[in-house]
């Protein structure tokens, strides 16, 4: 029974996450009074990116080939360490908080530098601004994570999750500040709205497409379906850790199914509000991106001062 | 009932205020304060529930009446009337804003202010956020450059001073409680006329604009 849970841990966030980005699609689609593609579109995208031909730059070394390969890895390893829908796994060497924040700083880095890779001009820039953006974003997610390891007592995410931060009561109000935190962090990391467009090539403004538009076929399949893969774990993150309701906290059928339910109600809930937040709001400008970043870094700190 | 009336109420009046200091619409701001409101009369309304003193309810309904329901109207038709939508206009920008936010909270928890907020020891907790709510209350007031930011951040200040009344055990006679009130009411009609009057002479309710006054 244990290797069919560990199985469903692994499986389950790359399996789901490009239904995810398709959800949030479909809803800015009807948001916007188009029709939109289908919820399964990501799925048939990435069919298409599996089946055809790559052109690799002649400039291209090592770390352009391998990296969406350590990319995708680093995704399946976080996926498989944070709290989906069950708590009861017992994994104190992979949940910490952080293993997940250096291991998601490692996929970063690689990504930044399969950018810089082949030498052209929208890789580097695109990896200059990421890093800019992953290190001030950095600060924020420590703290985020941080503050409910310091609400629950632990850094081992299975475990706060099993505690269920909101049950302190008289830490309501830094929870809130982290979960705000957390957002703010959410969209950064992911290149959403309103730190990057996910959909834009305009060179003035992108930031993960700059990065990876050297890469074709089978790599690129591999890129995007990391990004959608950090994405869900980042909704698991949140709704998991702040909201940890109907989490299955015992092996048996009816609670890992009632979890599962839930799980996917709230990676709903978030993808509406990712949805409403993009398609009500504008793109920042990339200097006015570190001010959001700040405050969700103060935010944070606010809400530690307000634990002791 | 103590969970609700000994953090998550004062826990609101605090993140209402650090939101007033992040908002941008004067609209919003309205909005935040009536919320900020609505937690000072479940605060005044479980005191009552607690001491069964019929006064208490009288008071609570007179807080609901003036700072929930009629005070936000005011404002709304003020906004409404000047088309004062985007005019929260801060001296410091938000991030630093809420550095100086952190170093007050810090300071409010500080053993400097611990004969202050150890009056009740048993509320020590909800005093603290009382009193960091009274020192973000008087920063916003002081940061604040529209007119109508600034009377509500008065207005702030009043809920948080009565918030920290209601933890310290302070409540004085329903009497004075409902002078206090109606004082603000009235209070709150001269400084709409007051930015009514700003607006129609400036063209703005930025008050920095009132310097133009010694030309």
């Amino acid at each position: 029974m244990n290797i069919l849970i560990w199985i469903i841990q692994i499986v389950f966030i790359p399996i789901m996450s490009p239904l995810c980005v398709g959800i949030i699609r479909k809803i800015k689609a009807k948001l916007q009074n188009r029709k939109g593609a289908s919820i399964f579109q990501p799925y048939n995208d990435l069919w298409k990116l599996f089946n055809k031909d790559e052109v690799i730059s002649k400039d291209a070394s090592w770390v352009f080939r391998y990296a969406p390969f350590v990319i995708f890895s680093v995704t399946i390893f976080v996926g498989m360490s944070v709290p989906i829908f069950m708590s009861f796994v017992n994994n104190t060497f992979t949940s910490d908080i952080l293993v997940i924040i250096y291991m998601l700083a490692l996929g970063t880095f690689f990504l930044a530098l399969s950018g810089l890779d082949t030498g052209g001009a929208f890789g580097g820039f695109g990896s200059s601004r990421e890093m800019t953006m992953s290190a001030l974003a950095e600060g924020g997610f420590i703290f985020s994570l941080l503050t409910i390891s310091f609400i629950a007592g632990t850094t081992n995410l299975l475990a706060i999750s099993n505690v269920g931060i909101l049950q302190h009561g008289h830490l309501l109000l830094s929870s809130i500040l982290a979960f705000i935190s957390f957002f703010i962090i959410l969209l950064a990391e992911n290149t959403r709205y309103p730190f990057d467009n996910p959909s834009t090539h305009l060179e003035l403004t992108m930031i993960h497409e700059a990065m990876i538009l050297e890469y074709s076929g089978k790599r690129l399949a591999l890129i995007e379906w990391a990004s959608s893969n950090k994405l869900l774990i980042f909704i698991s993150l949140g709704s998991s850790l702040f909201f940890p309701w109907g989490i299955a906290g015992a092996l048996s059928l009816s609670a890992l199914l009632f979890g599962l339910f839930i799980f996917c109600l709230k990676v709903f809930i978030f993808c509406l509000a990712i949805a409403v937040l993009e398609s009500s709001i504008a793109k920042l400008r990339f200097f006015k991106l570190p001010d959001l970043l700040l405050i969700a870094f103060i935010l944070n700190v606010i809400a530690i001062i307000l634990i002791f | 009932m103590n969970i609700l009336f000994y953090t998550i109420l004062p826990e609101i009046v605090l993140l209402s205020i650090i939101s007033l200091h992040l908002v941008k619409k004067n609209s919003e701001m309205v909005f935040l304060y009536g919320f900020q409101s609505i937690a000072i009369v479940l605060m005044l309304f479980c005191s009552f529930l607690t001491t069964g003193k019929l006064s208490l309810l009288l008071v609570t309904v007179v807080v609901l009446l003036a700072k929930v329901i009629l005070a936000p109207l005011f404002f709304n038709k003020l906004i409404l009337k000047h088309k004062l939508v985007f005019s929260v206009k801060k001296y410091v920008n938000t991030s630093f804003s809420l550095v100086i936010i952190a170093i007050l909270i810090i300071t409010a928890y500080s053993d400097k202010f611990t004969s202050l907020t150890n009056i009740i020891p048993a509320n020590h907790a909800s005093l603290s956020l009382a009193f960091s709510a009274m020192l973000l209350s008087l920063f916003l007031i002081v940061n604040s450059r529209g007119a109508l930011s600034q009377i509500v951040a008065i207005l702030s200040l009043e809920n948080s001073i009565v918030a920290f009344a209601v933890f310290a055990e302070l409540e004085q006679s329903a009497g004075l409680q409902i002078g206090i009130v109606f004082d603000i009411f009235v209070w709150m009609i001269v400084a709409t006329m007051f930015v009514s009057m700003i607006q129609k002479h400036f063209g703005s309710i930025d008050v920095t604009s009132m310097k133009n006054l010694k030309d």
